[in-house]
């Protein structure tokens, strides 16, 4: 048989391409697989790591080189995060991969948060929240498990969360130029949305984390303004003026699966707001919630009652009109229907058990790692959780549509 | 200000037609090769009449006499800066003003031509003590200096502040040559001054490796040393004024923490912010230097490396390669006045006494560049990075030196600075920038 010259020369061309093609770049939507348990390596100078959790309150940066499989980003900057959370055992970790090299990015993002979850002994509770939130239409940042080596040591269990930035913001509005704001909870300024008054006040409560160099009349002038309207005496004008600002319907949607979520510290946090960014929409003064930080959530019992007033001034005046209070409670009910719907928060937690079961009980460092029954015990509780609850919270729904309360 | 009416005073004074009129040679500096050209005087010699004790005298400096071979130096130098530059900092009133900062006064000396001291201060600085040794010189091919003086590294760092071609020390001496500390050290001329040496130990590797900012570390004890070689001394005309020489220092027991040494512009403006590399190790430098001033012309040039060890403080444990500062610089002056290079402070005819004093042009290019010894990945600025964000920048000096007599001199310089990486400079959007600077001084 004769070959064609043709042929050989397409058949080279086609054995050329297909040996030199490029290894399969990893992408984000890899890293956040919830399908599996990542492994994230972090190579850390030992007298770095020592002087970090040795000053884990501080939010000093540190150099590391960060590998995921074939990826290998080098010179990220690393530092202690947290709350409550903090501590010399098993630190939760910020990585900034642009800290020290201009636009350095891994899988396209430019931070990760490596959450060491020590204050849910399920190590679950925040990954089924964000699915409820995420479920609800509310965005909520991607996350995954990861088995954390620091310097080739196991430091156990954690989840890769994608931090809300621009990134975040743009992937979830479509939006490029909008105004992050995160929201940092002090104990000794516990706020439940009065008016503080001066610019300074706010500015020590919400952190600008896009447009950082703008003037603070620009940031914060709005909400400011926001929180004068909440505070304002004359009901006649209050939801015309105050939606100016916020986006009500989110908020009261936000406020209700935090409520069905039996979650302690979000928006009617018992000790004041916590546990949330302010976004404000391009080029307007309008505002919404993202979701943040769910460790609490799950925290109280199916049966925990559902919040129709607060200490918070603004979810309280809300309340007030008769269809932001149905969207409070439609949302209620919806997150019921779809967590029941199919015995779906149910399989979830057990198929998120059976992942990260291993990686749990091999995780030396996590609070309660010296009682191996917790871990059980607080799967059980959700699973509880999960049975029960939809029908206490449809119950409870059309108690207060009856009586108000 | 204060200083300005002494000043004006003094210059009257020492403007006399009767004053200065003997101009000596200014004592001897280590760094720079004595000039035998203007040594000799061809006027016959004069029994001088016995010498009485204590005697006053205004040779180099005004000088009270004991005995023969002894007596007490008294030296001053008083400089005022004017600078305007287009990469001024924030604050204007800082980047255009008169700063009568270098305010010295100083006393140096023999004892029986055995043993010469010097004590100098700065009037206003913090740490005001400058050079404090003491040296026994009798044996002239082994002297021995104890005390607080410069480390023999660089021409240009060890040329004395008031006999600079301009009016700022090159970059590369300035950030990268070490400047004083406290040390021993054994220098001399040998083969019939054919080659001169310096060789000591220091306490540390000099002031110019320090900042006031405490996680800023430097070296430890310091070795040094500095050959200088007169290939044409044997010439005995202006071209046999020639000097090449080597110099190289090692410090050990750098402890861990952020490198001490600047790279900062003309100005002393940061253009190499990548000051959080964490060092540790050793920090060596080499420097090769030559001078040659034929009649009233001169060409100098240096080049020099400082490497900063990095041991154990990759990510991993591991070394890593060192962070190199590396300057060169190629300069020269004519007096178009005519007066020899070595004597140009001395003007033939100074001001108000039959001339206009002695008049100088320069010019310099030079250059000061960091880096790391790495380039196999992107560059960064992490402390722990191999491959660090260096930078450099490259200036380009023209100036004018106006010596007026023996005392007073005015300087001024047009200096043009480019830097390869203007975000880490004075002014983030401009790579260039213009210098325009004017120093009076007067110096005892």
């Amino acid at each position: 048989m004769r070959i064609r010259p043709g042929f050989v020369a397409a058949a080279a061309v086609a054995i050329t391409f297909a040996c030199g093609r490029p290894a399969l770049a990893q992408s984000a939507a890899e890293l956040f697989d919830q399908n599996t348990i990542q492994e994230i390596r972090l190579s850390v100078n030992s007298r770095d790591l020592r002087t970090l959790r040795a000053n884990t309150q501080l939010n000093t940066y540190y150099t590391a080189d960060l590998q995921w499989k074939n990826v290998k980003v080098r010179n990220v900057g690393i530092r202690s995060r947290g709350q409550g959370s903090r501590n010399p055992v098993k630190p939760g970790l910020r990585v900034d991969m642009a800290r020290y090299t201009t636009g350095q990015t891994f899988v396209g993002l430019s931070t990760i948060i490596l959450d060491n979850i020590w204050q849910d002994d399920s190590l679950i509770r925040e990954r089924l929240a964000f699915t409820i939130f995420e479920m609800m239409g509310q965005p909520a940042p991607r996350e995954s498990y990861c088995r954390l080596f620091i310097n080739n040591e196991y430091f156990g269990l954690y989840t890769i969360t994608e931090e809300i930035d621009a990134d975040f913001a743009k992937r979830v509005t479509g939006e490029t130029d909008g105004t992050i704001f995160e929201y940092h909870w002090f104990a000794d300024r516990q706020w439940h949305a009065e008016d503080l008054g001066d610019i300074a006040n706010y500015k020590v409560l919400l952190e600008p984390r896009t447009h950082t160099l703008d003037a603070d009349s620009t940031l914060y002038g709005p909400i400011q303004q926001m929180f004068k309207e909440v505070n304002s005496p004359d009901d006649a004008v209050w939801r015309s003026r105050v939606e100016q600002y916020i986006d009500l319907n989110q908020l009261m949607t936000h406020i209700a699966i935090e409520q069905y979520l039996a979650d302690n510290d979000g928006f009617l946090g018992a000790q004041g707001m916590n546990n949330f960014y302010l976004y404000r929409f391009k080029d307007t003064q309008r505002h919404r919630l993202f979701v943040w930080d769910r460790d609490q959530s799950f925290l109280f019992p199916p049966d925990s009652p559902i919040a129709t007033t607060d200490g918070n001034v603004l979810f309280r005046r809300a309340m007030a009109y008769p269809d932001l209070r149905e969207t409070y409670l439609k949302a209620l009910e919806e997150c019921a229907r779809l967590s029941a719907a199919d015995n779906f928060l149910s399989l979830e937690i057990d198929r998120l058990a059976a992942v990260i079961f291993e990686a749990a009980a091999a995780d030396t460092k996590k609070q309660w790692a010296a009682d191996p029954t917790r871990f059980d015990m607080a799967v059980d509780f959700l699973r509880d959780f999960a049975a029960r609850r939809p029908a206490q919270v449809l119950a409870a729904v059309d108690r207060i549509r009856k009586t108000g309360s | 200000m204060p200083l300005i009416l002494p000043t004006a005073a003094l210059l009257v004074v020492l403007t006399r037609p009767d004053a200065g009129k003997t101009p000596p040679q200014e004592s001897s500096q280590q760094a720079e090769p004595s000039d035998k050209t203007t040594k000799k005087k061809d006027t016959p010699k004069e029994k001088k009449p016995r010498e009485e004790y204590p005697s006053f005298r205004l040779d180099d400096h005004p000088s009270i006499h004991f005995g023969k071979g002894t007596h007490l130096d008294f030296r001053a130098r008083f400089a005022a800066d004017h600078a305007d530059s287009e990469a001024s900092t924030a604050d204007p009133v800082e980047a255009s003003s008169i700063d009568l900062g270098k305010k010295r006064l100083g006393v140096s000396g023999e004892i029986r031509n055995a043993v010469e001291f010097q004590i100098e201060a700065e009037l206003t600085d913090t740490d005001p003590w400058r050079d404090v040794y003491g040296e026994f010189k009798y044996f002239d091919v082994a002297r021995v200096r104890g005390g607080k003086f410069k480390i023999p590294f660089s021409l240009d760092e060890n040329t004395g502040a008031s006999r600079l071609d301009f009016m700022f020390r090159s970059l590369a001496a300035t950030h990268l040559a070490p400047g004083r500390d406290q040390g021993v050290m054994v220098h001399g001329r040998v083969l019939k001054k054919l080659i001169g040496y310096e060789a000591g130990i220091f306490q540390h590797d000099g002031k110019n490796a320090r900042t006031n900012n405490p996680a800023k570390v430097f070296g430890g004890r310091t070795q040094a040393a500095r050959v200088t070689v007169e290939p044409l001394r044997h010439v005995k005309n202006a071209v046999g004024d020639l000097s090449v020489g080597v110099a190289l220092t090692r410090s050990d027991d750098l402890p861990e923490g952020i490198s001490g040494l600047r790279g900062q512009t003309v100005l002393e403006q940061n253009f190499f912010t990548g000051n959080n590399y964490i060092v540790n190790g050793s920090r060596r430098r080499l420097g090769i230097e030559m001078q040659f001033r034929p009649g009233p012309a001169s060409i100098k040039s240096e080049w020099m490396r400082v490497e900063t060890d990095r041991r154990g403080e990759s990510v991993e444990d591991t070394d890593l390669s060192p962070i190199v500062g590396e300057g060169w610089y190629v300069s020269g002056t004519v007096a178009i006045t005519g007066e020899k290079k070595a004597a140009v402070d001395r003007p033939k005819k100074p001001l108000f006494q039959g001339g206009v004093g002695a008049i100088e042009v320069g010019a310099r290019v030079e250059s000061l560049r960091f880096s790391s010894g790495s380039s196999g990945e992107t560059p960064s600025r992490g402390p722990r990075a191999d491959t660090i964000v260096g930078n450099r920048d490259q200036a380009t000096t023209f100036g004018v030196n106006w010596y007026i007599n023996r005392f007073f001199k005015i300087q001024a310089n047009f200096i043009r600075e480019k830097l390869d990486d203007p975000s880490q400079g004075p002014l983030p959007s401009k790579a260039s920038f213009t210098t325009k600077a004017i120093r009076f001084q007067f110096s005892l």
